[in-house]
């Protein structure tokens, strides 16, 4: 069995000014797993992200999508969904998930019916024809995650997805990532949310521009003997202090 | 292609869906150039004026009473302190005028209707410096009349007396010249012809051109700009540069979207300056049109350069006083032929001052395509480089080559 690497980051560099955000980053995902970006704010997650899909250049080292340098065309496999929600406040949910499915190539039909499944799988199907702008914070976020789903990639960067939301819906999110990972895509989600650490496959830990650990949640926890991935970043934070 | 025409669109039905946008894009415009019709348009006031010391005045006759208010020298003071009249004139020799002085151009009001008067007195001067001649030579002819009595008289004595003698004396004597009938001076008229306009051009007739041109630039540019703007501050710009969107579909996009309300909004605009607020146009209304139309594009392809140099609205309106004031002064609204030569460097810089010479040799002077065609190419010159800068911002924040 060959296994492919839908995306891969190599020695990865990048300061802004004098500092340094990231320090010699190395990253390969395997396909279908759900992969944990963690760290604390400022660690460098979003750039990280944010270089591995080509919206930001790093200042030395390479990114491969789906085992080439990335090109355009690779775009149509990929799906982000930003921290902002990157939706037009003026269109409606309809016309926002309509505008980037035709961006994404989709025509007639097939464009009209997907649009009509994605909603449904974020719960908005009965608020398709409302003006964005009088949605609230999650619908918002939930109509941007739609627009990430709606061309069918194979590849899910998600930059905190379910920052904001509340408990319940947070949960149903989950269902819908471990479905698409079901249906063999690969996804990068960056997280703050612990208990979410846990439904990842693998996780990497993301400090001060640095990957510290990297592993399944289990492993890492047995491994460093602490009761929660949370507890490893003190450990190491203790261990460096000590050094 | 498809991409294109879905960014299109997208942009269309965001600006239809949001009714302010519109409202400012089409009835804006109008709104502020039927004022400035009003304020252009309006015949001038005629100015307050008075006189003092008239009584024993032999120019009374010269500022009549309808124009001149008789005052006492008190209440002239007062008024013009009061500012109820613009100046009021001492007919005491020698005459002065007394200006309020505040408004330039109230001023030049006043004065010209005062020298106005003035000329009536030089006239009444000629007048009697007419009459007092005319009586001097009457007087001096009677008195030749009666000398060639006596000569009469004294050549029949002669005749009478010594006929010989007077053979000799008219034989010698010179010969009068009969004086011509002098030749009436004809009176001198001025006669005036337009090559461009005629007499009846107003200011707003002159303005109007530039004005178009300032008020199209000014709404697109808002428009546009914000409207990119937001694209790159609500991260919408990030989720299309991680789709296959190609970087000039992008821009171009933005073109087509908006130049489909800029059709509307140049037609609109240039149909009822012409017809609704009659301004002068001797030229064809397409012209009009496609300069108006060439002009908003540079305004769009502008704003949305500049747009990448603001991270928010605020510092996009920042813009307003550095890009479309001076384009409103250096525009042609005010002649600057005699500005340093680096201010005029500086306007030929500018998308408007084109468009105003362009539209005022359409609709001023009537030049047809000769008259235009190469301010229009500037133009259209302009919103070719901004465009390529536009595609070339986005092509280099984008790491992969499109």
């Amino acid at each position: 069995m060959t296994v492919s690497y839908p995306i891969k980051g190599d020695h990865l560099h990048k300061r802004f000014k004098n500092q340094i955000v990231l320090d010699d980053v190395s990253l390969t995902l395997q396909e279908g797993e759900i992969y944990g970006l963690i760290g604390p704010s400022g660690a460098g997650k979003t750039t990280l992200v944010r270089i591995l899909l080509g919206l930001e250049k790093a200042d030395s080292g390479k990114v491969e999508l789906f085992e080439q340098r990335p090109t355009l065309n690779a775009f149509r496999s990929l799906g982000y969904m930003a921290q902002s929600d990157a939706l037009y406040n003026e269109l409606s949910a309809y016309q926002n998930l309509e505008f980037f499915a035709s961006i994404q190539g989709m025509r007639g039909k097939e464009k009209k019916q997907r649009i009509y499944e994605v909603a449904k799988a974020v719960d908005l199907e009965k608020d398709l024809k409302k003006n964005v702008s009088n949605f609230s914070g999650g619908m918002k976020r939930r109509l941007s995650l739609a627009a990430a789903l709606v061309h069918r990639p194979r590849l899910y960067l998600l930059d905190e997805p379910t920052v904001g939301l509340d408990p319940m819906i947070r949960r149903k999110l989950w269902t819908l990532f471990h479905y698409l990972k079901g249906k063999g895509a690969t996804i990068i989600v960056t997280t703050h949310v612990m208990d979410e650490v846990a439904q990842c496959d693998r996780v990497g830990l993301l400090s001060e521009g640095k990957i510290i650990a990297e592993g399944a949640p289990k492993t890492l926890t047995e491994q460093y003997g602490v009761p929660s991935v949370e507890d490893i970043f003190i450990t190491i934070e203790k261990e460096g202090a000590k050094k | 292609m498809r991409n294109l025409f879905a960014m299109a669109r997208r942009i269309i039905r965001q600006i239809v869906r949001d009714k302010r946008t519109l409202a400012l894009l089409i009835i804006a415009p109008l709104l502020i150039l039927t004022l400035v019709w009003y304020i252009f348009g309006a015949k001038t006031s005629e100015p307050n004026l008075a006189i003092i010391h008239y009584e024993s005045s032999d120019y009374l006759s010269a500022f009549k009473t309808s124009d001149y208010t008789r005052m006492s020298p008190l209440q002239a003071r007062q008024s013009l302190a009061d500012k109820k009249i613009d100046a009021y004139v001492d007919l005491k020799n020698p005459i002065k005028v007394h200006l309020e002085g505040s408004d330039p151009s109230r001023n030049g009001l006043a004065m010209s209707k005062i020298q106005k008067s003035m000329q009536t007195i030089q006239q009444l001067n000629v007048t009697s410096m007419k009459k007092q001649l005319t009586d001097v030579i009457n007087a001096q002819q009677k008195g030749i009349q009666a000398q060639q009595q006596t000569m009469k008289q004294m050549s029949e004595a002669m005749q009478r007396y010594a006929p010989s003698a007077l053979t000799s004396i008219m034989q010698n004597a010179p010969k009068t010249e009969q004086p011509n009938q002098a030749n009436a001076p004809d009176k001198v008229k001025l006669d005036v012809s337009y090559l461009h306009g005629n007499d009846s051009l107003n200011t707003f007739d002159s303005f109007g051109p530039a004005m178009v041109g300032i008020f199209v630039f000014l709404f697109i540019f808002m428009i546009g700009g914000v409207s990119f703007l937001r694209e790159r501050t609500t991260g919408t710009l990030d989720r299309l540069m991680a789709s296959p969107i190609k970087s000039y579909q992008i821009i171009w996009g933005y073109m087509f979207g908006f130049g489909l309300f800029v059709i509307v909004q140049s037609f609109v605009l240039t149909c009822y300056i012409v017809y609704v607020l009659n301004i002068y146009n001797i030229g064809h209304l397409l012209d009009v049109l496609i300069i108006v139309f060439i002009l908003s594009f540079s305004a769009l392809s502008l704003s949305i350069l500049l747009s990448t140099f603001a991270s928010n609205e605020l510092q996009m309106f920042q813009f307003i006083p550095l890009v479309i004031v001076p384009q409103v002064f250096l525009s042609g609204l005010f002649p600057i032929d005699t500005l340093p030569s680096w201010v005029r460097a500086i306007g030929n810089l500018m998308p408007i001052h084109y468009s105003t010479e362009a539209l005022r040799n359409i609709m001023i002077r009537g030049t047809g395509f000769s008259g235009w065609w190469l301010d229009g190419l500037i133009l259209l010159l302009f919103s070719v480089v901004f465009i390529v800068i536009n595609v070339l911002v986005i092509r280099r924040s984008r790491p992969i080559a499109d």
